[in-house]
């Protein structure tokens, strides 16, 4: 039983871990731009591709690579897809800085849908087999079944989180950010470089995004162009639950999306008597957002509705 | 609509006289997605049949065109390809859908506009709802649960199974049967288990099921689902048997659940090894030839619709959809896989299955009905 809970609470960690990892990109953006952007699950994909690539071209012997050879291309793997984050903001978003507020949104679903169909044509559309970047080793712990792989995707994502909470909280550029998130014309009187502070975010969102897509393939062991379509849509549900615009609440969210799916699949049967059944799992996890949400509409750390965002409602 | 129905037959009446050269079959499967491996080489293996007919002039004289289309796997895009094949009038004879859930819903639009089709999908219920202008040449879901319960029980000795299922028409069905012959045959279900068809996390439900420590797991889906669910199982540590429908008949299950987590691993499936007879050996040797690849799990079946589309024009009166369709239900014909003929409903008479084990990089051949 303890083994059970052992096992199933590492499950949920895992998942939680990646679905936080997206769920920043999503509620960074909203913080500075009051905008959801819908290619960020894409920027998952191309992270879990680019990293394929970099390994087949710089390797060869996909799967026979040494330890560094693999951090190299991990890392290279996340900038490269957060200058990518940073090229579309510039190229899709910034003219429409101005304009009203959902024509950055229908851009950044052009933008996601150009970039599924643009890996489905150039890699193909069925799932490829992607290699583990950590050893595939099980531990007995405790009578539960723990993999390395588990266990690094772990570290992995506290390390970035912890970074990100750095950077936003104890960096120069980081008070920037924060600034503009606070209220952009203000930070712009005041001589803040506002398109500065907009770039950090796009770059850092997108390489958030892609190291959860190069460890959620690593975990699955696939990839395929349309991998950010259903995770995208959850880190983003665990980015409102959490309370959209905050970065602790993202984390939050995530995890406690991630424990309500694993205790779903785990208790729904045993609770229920038989009636409901593991595939009841969503419909659970969505009921409790509903919930949350009826009570606080902002979600669980979210700032309550200010005036600023009183008047963006109105332009709706 | 029947006013309709009936001109336009007469009208095809007037436009199918003797002198006519040829026919157009409609060929519809998965082409793109997980499942294309599975629908681009069943449909090349008709081809592969259909090319050398025409290259001999044809069946007395008449040819075959071929209108092949992509249904995605998705009854949406089906339904779409169904509708084409039915205001094609040169289109006599369907080849269709590989995917049960897709063929539940492109039979009907097929039965309204009486076109005939040789239907793939192989869930029981599709024959069972009436339909006049279908057959089915492929072996349907309860034969093909029914071998890997009867493995479980008495090769393998196990006691206790969970079924696990993605809720749809074909997971759902085939896992279902299973069941039912496992406790039929003396096993003991433990517990039946669904997900969503587009999950790609099953650790939560693999936990789960390793306290309840079955013999057999059954799983009731399709590729990718199958190696994810495969690679997760050991991961966990769960170490029951797991048995698969025909989707895991593909290299990719293996390489995709990685080639140490899916040994021992049994998939059921109707197409035979292909080394069973001289004459599958011939066909797998002329396929290699001409598309350059091995032969896929399906490939021998739609030349062995090519032999049964040569058999009816043989005997056909006219080149009409209707006499498309009495011939396909009065067939009887020597193909590859040996004789087959179809019964009222338009279900084989006898319908081969066979077993296979995961052994290092292939399948292995253990077990046939």
């Amino acid at each position: 039983m303890l083994g059970t809970i052992i096992q199933q609470t590492v499950n949920a960690l895992t998942i939680g871990s990646i679905y936080a990892l997206i769920a920043l990109g999503y509620t960074m953006v909203y913080g500075v731009l009051r905008m959801i952007n819908f290619a960020h699950g894409e920027m998952f994909m191309l992270g879990a591709y680019a990293a394929f690539l970099g390994l087949s071209i710089f390797i060869g012997d996909i799967g026979g690579a040494g330890a560094f050879a693999l951090t190299a291309i991990f890392f290279g793997a996340v900038i490269a897809v957060g200058l990518v984050g940073v090229g579309i903001e510039r190229i899709a978003y910034k003219p429409l800085r101005n304009s009203t507020r959902l024509a950055p949104m229908l851009s950044s679903l052009g933008v996601s849908l150009s970039l599924v169909t643009g890996i489905q044509i150039l890699a193909g559309p069925q799932p490829v087999g992607f290699p583990s970047f950590f050893p595939a080793t099980r531990l007995d712990v405790l009578g539960g079944t723990v993999t390395l792989v588990q266990i690094g995707i772990l570290i992995a994502a506290f390390v970035l989180m912890f970074g990100l909470y750095m950077l936003v909280n104890r960096s120069r550029a980081g008070i920037i950010v924060r600034a503009v998130s606070e209220s952009r014309p203000t930070a712009q009187l005041l001589g803040i470089n506002v398109n500065l502070a907009i770039s950090l975010v796009f770059f850092s969102g997108p390489l958030l995004g892609a190291a959860g897509g190069i460890l959620y393939a690593s975990y699955y062991g696939i990839m395929s162009p349309s991998m950010g379509a259903v995770i995208g849509l959850k880190a983003f549900t665990a980015a409102i639950l959490g309370g959209i615009g905050s970065i602790p609440g993202a984390m939050l969210g995530s995890f406690i999306l991630a424990f309500v799916e694993v205790a779903g699949t785990a208790l729904l049967p045993i609770v229920s008597g038989g009636i409901l059944g593991t595939e009841y799992r969503d419909v659970l996890s969505f009921t409790i957002l509903i919930l949350v949400l009826l009570v606080r509409p902002a979600g669980i750390l979210g700032t309550p509705v200010s005036e600023e965002s009183m008047v963006y409602k109105r332009e709706f | 609509m029947k006013f309709i129905v009936s001109l336009s037959f007469g009208v095809s009446l007037i436009a199918a006289p003797s002198f006519a050269k040829d026919v157009t079959i409609g060929l519809a499967g998965p082409l793109s997605g997980p499942q294309a491996y599975f629908g681009s080489t069943w449909h090349n293996g008709f081809k592969l049949y259909i090319d050398k007919l025409n290259a001999a002039g044809g069946v007395n004289g008449t040819t075959v065109k071929i209108d092949q289309e992509d249904d995605k796997a998705d009854p949406r895009e089906g339904t779409l390809v169904a509708q084409k094949f039915c205001d094609n009038e040169d289109v006599v004879i369907g080849l269709v859908n590989f995917n049960s859930g897709v063929a539940q819903s492109t039979l009907p639009i097929y039965e309204d506009c009486t076109l005939p089709t040789m239907t793939f999908g192989s869930n029981p219920a599709l024959t069972q709802q009436g339909y006049k202008y279908m057959v089915r040449p492929v072996a349907n879901d309860f034969a093909g649960a029914l071998l890997p319960a009867e493995y479980a029980l008495q090769k393998l000795g196990a006691k206790s199974a969970i079924v696990v299922n993605d809720k749809q028409v074909f997971g759902q069905g085939i896992s279902e049967i299973f069941g039912k012959n496992f406790t039929a045959g003396g096993g003991k279900l433990l517990d039946t288990l669904s997900v969503a068809p587009t999950d790609v996390d099953f650790t939560a439900v693999l936990a789960q099921i390793k306290t309840k420590n079955p013999d057999v797991i059954y799983l009731g889906a399709v590729m990718p689902q199958l190696a994810l669910f495969a690679k997760q199982m050991h991961e966990q540590g769960v170490k029951a048997t797991l048995l698969v429908p025909d989707g895991g008949y593909t290299p990719d299950y293996i390489s995709q659940a990685g080639h140490a987590n899916v040994q021992g691993s049994l998939v059921a499936v109707q197409a035979p090894p292909m080394d069973a007879s001289p004459a599958i050996a011939d066909f797998a040797k002329q396929y290699k030839e001409k598309f350059g690849s091995e032969a896929g799990p399906y490939s021998i079946y739609g030349y062995v619709q090519g032999q049964i589309l040569e058999a009816v024009l043989k005997n056909a009166k006219g080149l009409t959809r209707a006499d498309m369709n009495t011939g396909l239900h009065n067939v009887k014909v020597d193909t590859a896989i040996g004789h087959l003929e179809f019964d009222d409903v338009g279900e084989l008479k006898v319908a081969p299955s066979y077993l296979y084990k995961v052994d290092g990089d292939k399948f292995t051949l253990i077990g046939q009905k």
